[in-house]
């Protein structure tokens, strides 16, 4: 059920995300292109091609960020709490089903779009400038952390795996139970929806703070465990943030959804 | 087993008792109205058996089981509004059906919507809403559900189209599922029903056969409707 | 097949009457396989379940018989038709009896414009 929900989701989100994603690619061919240009010539008109290209290239980006956690937004409030949630909900499968297809696809379009920015930029830059040789160092610093450190560079990547799937879990369901909470009211649905929005987020910071004033003066200036050690718990304490904040939001947006459904 | 079943069902809501006490059981094989004024409840019952919306008090059975996962594979709920996804073309949308329902015949949706003549490939967004309406009927009949649940399928339909859907009602009957239609249309629809239940302000007020009906007070259902509802009004 | 459903009288009577008066006219011959259940339901706009009983009532009166798995089919029992017809004729006669000697004729004076409008009538009826 949850493979076909996911499914239906990236044929909805697929229409919009994909055109973009390749306006992002093209507009990085067209920065290099004219860059090249630019660089073998003196001419006004290329440099203002050039500059023009460069434009489109940074909103390409911007906009692919924005569009990407509005998506994520719109098709939370278009399935569920608009009349499509008489289909959505009276299928059978389970709450968390639902939401969780939501979230899955949410992550995999975010870390998509993270991905894409990455390629982009080696695109735009590649044999342009000094920048080339980004690339082949961070290669070495990968082959360096594994070879000396072999079990610790797998761990760290899949702490960070781990850590950029919670952070965008955390992000859809700040959006999803703030939504949840709002529309549970019968009226002023939307304003609430933005207050209960910003009261999580200021909850959010207010914990996240304290939390890591704590966590710093516990470890102290002088700790004798390894660089090593030290990073992997400050790696773990993030995830057990991450996941704490996400369940709290999950378990809030699933009780909505559940027990105070108010379909018109 | 009666396939539907309330048992002292109360539902407040928005500081209004939408549902008070109601007691009522359908069985296999009957085509039921459930008539009311606008306000009365109906929507609010379906609602409840679909398992959108949660008791305040008393119990709603779907064979014997409180909504959830396994009723919702033998309900199949044609709501008021369009709810079909608009990004969907047609195709897809019978996939969608297929893909989440086991109980749903392809065969018989691909021979009513060529009946029809809709293309296949045509978006929802792109229907006239009078297509939508038919669509949505056709997905949710050729469901070989236990219970269906049409909450007003006629309202606001020219009558060609009115007279589709009652005889997509007849032609679909099952002597194994039962069929509850709400409605305050009731001339339209009065041929077609076993049972009606009359509902007012939450309430039954009253529970029979149409045939017992005519013959007690000699007139037809919904001119007794007629009578009583101005009787309500007070 | 013609259904004239009035809204206010039980559905189910008045399957019956229109079945009766279809077999008895001649609609349907002696033997002839009638529609399904579903078929003349829906031509009539009625619910499968009161045609049905509708039509279980002709079998009680022996209008009307099943083969398991064939459907339903007029009897070849002409003398049970006309015994219907003669019944249906009758009920009409009554009927007509009834409003005119409420329009204050006695039993000469219909005999007498039954003789005199005949030409007309008649032929105004199909006769």
């Amino acid at each position: 059920m949850l493979g076909k929900l996911m499914k239906y989701e990236f044929r909805a989100t697929g229409q919009t995300m994909l055109p973009l994603l390749l306006f992002l690619l093209v507009s990085a061919v067209g920065v290099n292109l004219s860059a090249r240009i630019v660089d073998h010539s003196d001419s006004n008109a290329a440099q203002f091609v050039a500059g023009i290209l460069m434009f489109l290239f940074v909103m390409a980006i911007l906009v692919l960020s924005v569009m990407s956690i509005f998506l994520m937004a719109q098709r939370f409030y278009k399935n569920f709490l608009t009349d499509e949630g008489y289909l959505m909900f009276t299928l059978p499968v389970s709450v968390h089903g639902l939401l969780w297809s939501k979230i899955f696809v949410s992550a995999i379009w975010f870390v998509a779009v993270g991905l894409a920015d990455v390629l982009a930029a080696f695109i735009a830059t590649f044999k342009v400038s000094a920048v080339v040789n980004i690339a082949g160092n961070i290669k070495d610093m990968f082959s360096y952390i594994t070879t000396e450190y072999a079990l610790n560079g797998a761990a760290f990547v899949a702490e960070g795996i781990i850590i950029v799937f919670l952070a965008c879990a955390g992000m859809c369901l700040l959006f999803y139970a703030a939504m949840a909470v709002g529309f549970s009211f019968p009226r002023h649905k939307w304003l609430l929806s933005v207050v209960f929005f910003f009261v999580f987020q200021l909850v959010l910071q207010i914990f996240g703070l304290g939390g890591m004033f704590t966590w710093v003066q516990s470890v102290g200036p002088a700790s004798t465990a390894s660089v090593f050690a030290q990073v992997h718990t400050s790696m773990l304490v993030v995830i057990a943030a991450e996941a704490a904040f996400c369940a709290i939001f999950y378990v809030i947006t699933a009780l909505m959804l559940k027990k105070k459904l108010n379909l018109e | 087993m009666p396939i539907f079943e309330c048992r002292n069902l109360t539902k407040n809501y928005g500081g209004v008792q939408a549902l008070s006490n109601v007691n009522l059981t359908v069985e296999s094989g009957r085509i039921v109205g459930l008539l009311g004024p606008n306000g009365s409840g109906k929507t609010t019952m379906i609602k409840l058996a679909n398992g959108l919306l949660t008791p305040t008090s008393g119990q709603v059975l779907i064979d014997g089981i409180a909504p959830g996962i396994e009723t919702k594979k033998l309900v199949s709920y044609l709501p008021e509004r369009t709810y079909i996804p608009l990004w969907m073309d047609l195709g897809q949308l019978l996939d969608f059906f297929a893909d989440f329902y086991g109980d749903f015949r392809r065969d018989a949706a691909m021979e009513m919507i060529s009946h029809l003549g809709i293309d296949m490939k045509q978006k929802v967004k792109e229907m006239s809403k009078g297509t939508r309406e038919k669509v949505q009927l056709i997905m949710v009949m050729s469901r070989a559900a236990r219970l269906y649940m049409l909450d007003e399928p006629i309202g606001g339909v020219d009558p060609a189209t009115r007279d589709y859907i009652i005889g997509t009602i007849i032609g679909n009957y099952d002597p194994q599922a039962a069929v509850i239609i709400s409605t305050h249309l009731i001339a339209d629809v009065e041929n077609v029903l076993d049972d009606v239940i009359f509902i007012n302000k939450g309430e039954i007020v009253l529970q029979s056969s149409v045939d017992d009906i005519r013959q007690k007070y000699g007139k037809s259902v919904d001119a007794l409707f007629r009578e009583e509802f101005r009787c309500w009004e007070n | 097949m013609e259904w004239q459903l009035d809204a206010n009288a039980p559905i189910y009577s008045q399957l019956i009457e229109s079945l009766e008066l279809a077999i008895v006219a001649g609609q349907f011959s002696p033997g002839e396989r009638l529609p399904s259940v579903r078929d003349m339901a829906l031509e009539a706009g009625v619910n499968p379940n009161t045609m049905q009983r509708a039509l279980q009532e002709l079998e009680r009166n022996g209008l009307v018989f099943s083969q398991r798995t064939a459907g339903r089919f007029v009897t070849e029992e002409r003398r049970l038709i006309d015994e219907a017809k003669k019944a249906l004729a009758g009920k009409n006669i009554r009927s007509f009896l009834d409003s005119m000697s409420r329009l204050g004729y006695g039993k000469e004076e219909i005999i007498a414009l039954i003789r005199s409008d005949t030409g007309e009538a008649m032929a105004n009826a199909n006769i």
